[in-house]
């Protein structure tokens, strides 16, 4: 049992960081850039991508003996349209006004390439428990690194985190980064960093490894 | 005895980087005089940080990143000062510093340091300056030594401000502008300097100035003014000819500058922007490396070839 | 409006104000050491063996195959060894050293009389067995570049008198001392491929050479000089054929593909001596300058050691760092200063140890100096990215072949990269590649 814990937790932490969906994938850019001018917005859209992701990969796992692999693609977007439906609902009842601000973007989870690359790589080779752990990592990953993007906008850019304002009055706030450039701009350097760090971490892992 | 051994050529130009780079500090130092002598002590200091933040930041950067520390070539001196010049005269010190550090690191250093860099340094920090702080950017004050301080006018480029200013006061640069780019004759003595140590060829600000002026002609607007003022000419003398962004081949050369002519005038009179310059530049760094590739020089001996295999 | 070629460099010149006005001296020295591969081509055969004794012209090394030149004793006296000898950066070499007797008797000569009267049919011929080669730097074998296939036609012969290197005088001092010569040798290469235009190619620079040759050409039929723009390199060979003929030499092709020859001044001269006199080459005028006590253009025996040379200009007058046989865009480094000059050995060139030092390359900054200068219209930059990560299928895409190593690129530099230098080695390499099937 403690085997299975083990496994799972490290399809977990794969998700989150190993192959972080926006760092080292680079998957699902578009969302990424489009709704992270502020930290609320970011999370957000990682909390729907999220909850898409897990629902998705479960039904997908559970459905992976059943579905023919030719018509594969076709099945997977209507599952997936199937709970992003459920979260566009949920989201105009229950919190408008994120609704309001995500727009467009919440329909277009549907074409997602996270979902579809886990839905595809993930969930139709392995078990239900695998899958929603991968999808839960995944989607924490997500919702992690948009939410970092979108404070670090947020920050820079309007002088906020989570609409409060933290900065003195004084400060004037750099425009840029609640631009689309600003975006592009600290998604790359982001990119960088976690890329350096991960390989660092990563080489030295192997130093060790070698060593022993 | 013992010789050295090295294949030829045993002779080299006395030009070397730092040399160009220092040609192009001395060509600036006119501007800079006046934009001093226009602006006051507030523009010497914005003049002061932005290039000593350019030098730190570029020193920090290579230091910090265990790189080969090259602040002597004068490059981030230059790029720092040529942004300080085209600030405007009310911008504030951390301007000064966030569009330098902006201007070294993420244009320059993080896409290889010297040469690699695809932006003009400078031109982006300011572009990026302007998105920011559109109106600190834009608040642009009648030189002060000749009245007004501090009061925001109607810069030379203003919608329907042409013939507003008379050709004299453009070329003094007796109006409100940036703190380097409003003496024409500043930039044109620089400009002299930069050709006659052969640090530019004529091509590219020759061209662009051209280019604007014709342009502007064909669209109905008075060529003189449209060349004289804004930033034109200083971009055409400082930044539109930086090396890494510019193209190399004789004929890429001359579509760049047209090309930076035409988006300049386009922008200036149909585009929501008073000046377009910042973006012409920026446009036409991009399509450098495209116009290089497809535009190079003719190899010697090629052009036969082909003649002889049509026939 | 003074002919020239696209791009290229404007060099300074100074190096030549010190022996630009002196008369050329004769310098003969104890021995003389003739090594076998002074020309382009197989290296001749030594047909002597030490201690024979050696006339003054006497033929020491028979030609070997269709490029061979003959050698001749450049001094009478006593052949004292053939040995294998390490010349320049090449394969070690045959080389024959003769001590000097001071008799100079000469060997029986065949003169063919005044260029007027000669068989045209015969000059050719004279030209091989006097054994003269391109005196400009190339070394090409004269008599091949002379003899035209049936289908070539030449329609003109450019005498290069540009002299375009930094340092070199001995052309500008031949075209003022020995006019007659030149045009005469022109005129016996006219004669012999029955051309009806010659032109002699001078920089503007020489305005007295200019005006000593057109003296010399006065009457001559088609015979003219044209004047060239000073600049770097024009007196590459194709760099001149684009200024005087307007025409370029195809790629891979030769200059007589276009109808052109193209002969040095001192090669000119060779071919005079060789058909009026039936004198084979056995001496040149070098010029000798850098840090020497009295640089001098000194009429030197082909053989002539560069140590030999240099006592002759009164020794060096810094510690020296660095000696080349060529000017300062071109010249070939000597190991030691125990080498003997060949026949297209134009210049012995002495750098002081400051001049020598080898500067640090700095990173590219993308000026596009190297672009903007480059006369083959190449790009030098990138060729030396390709050179520097040893892509050799990238550096021939970008027509590094086409490469004439003329330095203009490395000179420009500021950066100071040794831009060149890689091209020469990528083309050494393309060429073991090309000889060599698919190594590597």
């Amino acid at each position: 049992m403690s085997e299975e814990k083990k496994r799972l937790g490290k399809v977990f932490l794969n998700g989150v960081i190993t192959e972080n969906p926006t760092f080292r994938l680079v998957l699902g850019t578009c969302p990424t850039l489009a709704v992270t001018t502020c930290a609320l917005n970011g999370l957000g859209m990682g909390a729907a991508a999220t909850f898409v992701l897990i629902g998705s990969n479960a039904a997908i796992s559970m459905l992976r003996k059943f579905i023919p692999d030719q018509v594969r693609i076709p099945a997977f977007i209507v599952i997936i349209c199937t709970f992003v439906t459920m979260v566009q609902l949920l989201m105009q009842a229950y919190l408008p006004d994120l609704y309001e601000s995500l727009g467009i973007f919440i329909p277009l989870i549907v074409v997602n390439c996270i979902i579809l690359a886990r839905a595809e790589a993930f969930a139709s080779k392995n078990g239900v428990l695998a899958s929603v752990f991968d999808g839960l990592g995944m989607g924490v990953g997500f919702t992690l690194a948009l939410t970092l993007i979108g404070m670090i906008r947020e920050l820079i850019g309007s002088g906020c985190l989570f609409g409060m304002q933290v900065m003195s009055a004084s400060y004037e706030p750099m425009l840029l980064f609640v631009m689309a450039s600003g975006g592009f701009l600290t998604f790359g350097i982001l990119l960088g960093l976690f890329n350096l760090v991960v390989r660092r971490i990563e080489d030295r892992r192997r130093r060790e490894a070698a060593r022993q | 005895m013992s010789l050295r051994l090295s294949t030829a050529p045993h002779i080299r130009s006395p030009k070397t980087t730092t040399r160009l780079m220092l040609n192009v500090l001395l060509a600036l130092l006119p501007s800079a005089a006046a934009g001093v002598w226009y602006f006051g002590t507030r523009a010497l200091m914005l003049l002061c940080v932005s290039t000593a933040s350019a030098v730190v930041a570029e020193y920090l950067w290579q230091k910090l990143g265990r790189l080969p520390v090259r602040v002597g070539d004068l490059s981030a001196a230059v790029t720092g000062l040529i942004l300080g010049l085209i600030l405007p005269p009310t911008a504030t010190w951390w301007m000064a510093v966030v569009g330098s550090v902006f201007a070294i690191i993420i244009v320059k250093q993080l896409f290889g340091g010297i040469g690699d860099n695809f932006l003009n340094p400078a031109m982006a920090a300011r572009a990026v300056l302007l998105a920011s702080w559109p109106a600190r950017m834009t608040a642009y004050v009648t030189a002060s030594r000749f009245g007004v301080d501090a009061v925001s006018t109607a810069t030379p480029l203003a919608r329907g401000a042409e013939g507003s200013y008379s050709y004299l006061e453009l070329l003094l640069g007796n109006v409100p502008g940036t703190i380097g780019e409003t003496c024409k004759l500043a930039i044109l003595a620089g400009l002299l300097l930069l050709l006659l140590t052969r640090t530019v060829t004529w091509r590219i600000p020759v061209i662009m100035l051209g280019s604007t002026a014709f342009f502007s002609w064909i669209l109905g607007f008075d060529p003189l003014y449209a060349v004289l003022s804004g930033g034109v000419l200083f971009a055409a003398a400082f930044m539109a000819n930086d090396y890494a962004t510019s193209p190399m081949s004789s004929r890429a050369q001359v579509v760049y500058a047209a090309g930076i002519g035409l988006i300049t005038v386009v922008i200036r009179n149909y585009g929501s922007y008073p000046e377009g310059v910042t973006y012409a530049v920026l446009f036409m760094n991009i399509l450098t490396p495209l116009l290089d590739r497809f535009m190079p020089h003719k190899i010697y001996g090629h052009q036969k070839v082909k003649e002889a295999k049509k026939a | 409006m003074k002919a020239t070629f696209k791009r290229g460099v404007h060099l300074n010149y100074g190096s030549k104000e010190p022996t630009k006005h002196l008369h050329t001296r004769d310098f003969v020295s104890d021995t003389v050491q003739l090594i076998m591969s002074m020309h382009i081509g197989a290296p001749s055969e030594p047909c002597v063996k030490k201690g024979d004794l050696v006339k003054l012209g006497q033929v020491i090394g028979t030609p070997v195959g269709f490029l061979g030149i003959p050698v001749h004793a450049s001094v009478s006296g006593e052949v004292v060894a053939v040995e294998r000898i390490p010349y320049l950066m090449e394969e070690p070499v045959m080389a024959v050293t003769i001590r000097n007797d001071f008799l100079d008797e000469w060997t029986e000569l065949h003169p063919l009389g005044s260029v007027e009267s000669v068989d045209p049919a015969k000059i050719v011929p004279a030209i091989r067995e006097a054994g003269i080669c391109g005196m400009g730097g190339a070394s090409f074998p004269t008599h091949v570049k002379l003899s035209l296939k049936s289908e070539q036609k030449c329609e003109m012969i450019i005498v290069n008198g540009a002299e375009c290197e930094t340092h070199l005088t001995c052309d500008h001092r031949l075209m003022l001392e020995s006019p007659g010569r030149v045009v005469d040798g022109l005129r016996a290469a006219m004669r012999a491929l029955n051309v009806k235009k010659g032109v002699i190619a001078i920089e503007d620079n020489k305005p007295d050479a200019i005006e000593s040759m057109r003296c010399a050409a006065n009457g001559r039929d088609g015979v003219s000089v044209r004047v060239l723009k000073t600049k770097y390199p024009q007196g590459g060979e194709k760099q001149l054929i684009e200024a005087v003929a307007k025409r370029q030499v195809p790629v891979k092709k030769l200059p007589i593909d276009v109808g052109v020859i193209v002969l040095n001044v001192g090669t000119c001269a060779a071919i005079a001596d060789a058909v009026i006199d039936g004198k084979p080459l056995i001496s040149r005028i070098t010029t000798v300058t850098g840090c020497v006590r009295s640089p001098a253009n000194l009429r030197l025996r082909i053989g002539t050691i560069a140590e030999d040379v240099i006592g002759a200009c009164g020794g060096f007058s810094d510690t020296p760092g660095k000696i080349a046989f060529g000017g300062g865009m071109t010249g070939l480094c000597l190991p030691n200063i125990y080498m003997p000059m060949a026949k297209s050995t134009n210049g012995i060139v002495v750098y002081n140890e400051k001049d020598a030092r080898s500067v640090e390359e700095g990173p590219c900054i993308r000026c596009g100096h190297c672009v903007a200068v480059c006369p083959i219209g190449l790009n030098p930059y990138q060729m030396k990215v390709a050179a520097d990560a040893d892509k050799l299928d990238m550096a021939e895409k970008l027509h590094v072949t086409d490469c004439i190593l003329c330095g203009c690129c490395s000179y420009e530099c500021p950066s100071r990269r040794w831009l060149t230098a890689s091209f020469k080695i990528v083309k050494q390499k393309l060429a073991q590649r090309a000889k060599g099937g698919t190594a590597k």
